[in-house]
């Protein structure tokens, strides 16, 4: 079993039923796992600000959203993060891909890599690094998990090999 | 117009509200759906509300904007159209001004909401300009299964008294389901 369908069992496990997405080249690939499932509704935001709000109202409206998305995205979304998810206290779990970190081969994406956990800190993101080699499924689980059990964001970080 | 709105409205229904007039006011109405009203995150509440509705198509889920917050993330109507919600109903407050922040103006540029809006892909629109046109307009958007954008031009009066927000962000979280 690939690590997308992994992921994607993991979304399914933890009973995600809306995962909103801007891709890029991982996150595209993952969301191609996505539009597999039968229990998720994957949605095509233009822009991750949008996926944060489309994913809450899911779970306002019942179910549990999920958004995914790239780190720089994931950079434009301080403002519904804070004005959103924790003024509300609304459960989000996010997976986002870690472009510019040491596993990324592609030297433009590494000043983002630089400050990406540097910003989910000082945001005050709780965030894990998924490790395909381990459970990648209960990985996913746990970050939705804690989400809900928090009523906030968590974020769980992917590289590419993590969905090969 | 607001009240004629909200006089519509069913307990089928759900209200999502931008942050400022729509969200100070709604409190002092007697809304007979779900309310859910933001005070902050501009450009939240037509996302929040196409959440909803596909999570919840048997609920028809209405959101109020402005176009101060649309002119921040006008790319959503393209993300609208696409995801096709059969229940989504927005209402488009044009006034040219941000009027919760102290009313300055937006940028001086003559949006064409109805034909943006057409532009991205969202076939369901319509200009309204008073009650009478906002009582023929909503059902029928509401009927349409398919996603709406009304567009209702008012105008900006600085001197207007408008209340300040009276509920907490974990109160209207808490009240705020679906049955």
């Amino acid at each position: 079993m690939s690590g997308a369908s992994r992921i994607v069992a993991g979304l399914e496990a933890a009973g995600v039923t809306l995962a909103a997405s801007v891709p890029d080249t991982w996150i595209g690939k993952l969301m191609a796992a996505v539009r597999t499932s039968k229990t998720i509704r994957a949605v095509d935001a233009a822009r991750e600000e949008e996926a944060v709000a489309i994913a809450c109202g899911a779970t306002l409206a019942g179910g549990r959203g999920a958004v995914l998305i790239q780190n720089a995205g994931l950079f434009n979304c301080g403002g519904v993060l804070a004005g959103l998810v924790s003024l509300y206290r609304i459960p989000c779990f996010f997976i986002v891909s870690y472009r510019g970190d040491r596993r990324d081969p592609i030297y433009y994406h590494q000043p983002k890599g630089r400050v990406t956990e540097p910003t989910l800190s000082a945001w005050g993101l709780p965030f894990a690094i998924a490790d395909h080699t381990t459970d990648l499924q209960a990985q996913v689980v746990h970050g939705v998990d804690s989400a809900v059990a928090s009523s906030g964001p968590v974020v769980l970080l992917i590289s590419g090999e993590d969905i090969e | 117009m607001l009240e004629a709105l909200v006089a519509m409205l069913t307990p089928s229904d759900v209200l999502v509200s931008s942050l400022g007039a729509n969200s100070r006011y709604l409190p002092h109405l007697n809304v007979n759906a779900p309310v859910f009203a933001l005070c902050d995150s501009m450009g939240a509440a037509i996302p929040l509300a196409l959440g909803m509705a596909l999570q919840r198509p048997d609920r028809h889920v209405v959101a109020l904007e402005g176009d101060g917050s649309l002119l921040m993330c006008p790319n959503v109507l393209a993300t609208v159209a696409a995801a096709r919600p059969s229940n989504l109903t927005a209402l488009l407050w044009v006034n040219g001004h941000y009027e919760s922040s102290g009313g300055q103006a937006l940028p001086s540029a003559p949006v064409d909401w109805p034909e943006l809006a057409k532009g991205f892909g969202i076939a369901n629109v319509a200009r309204v300009g008073d009650v009478p046109a906002l009582r023929v307009a909503f059902p029928r958007a509401r009927a349409a299964k398919a996603p709406a954008l009304l567009v209702l031009d008012v105008a900006f009066d600085p001197s207007e008294p408008i209340p300040p927000y009276s509920e907490r962000p974990d109160e209207i979280r808490a009240r705020f389901r679906i049955a």
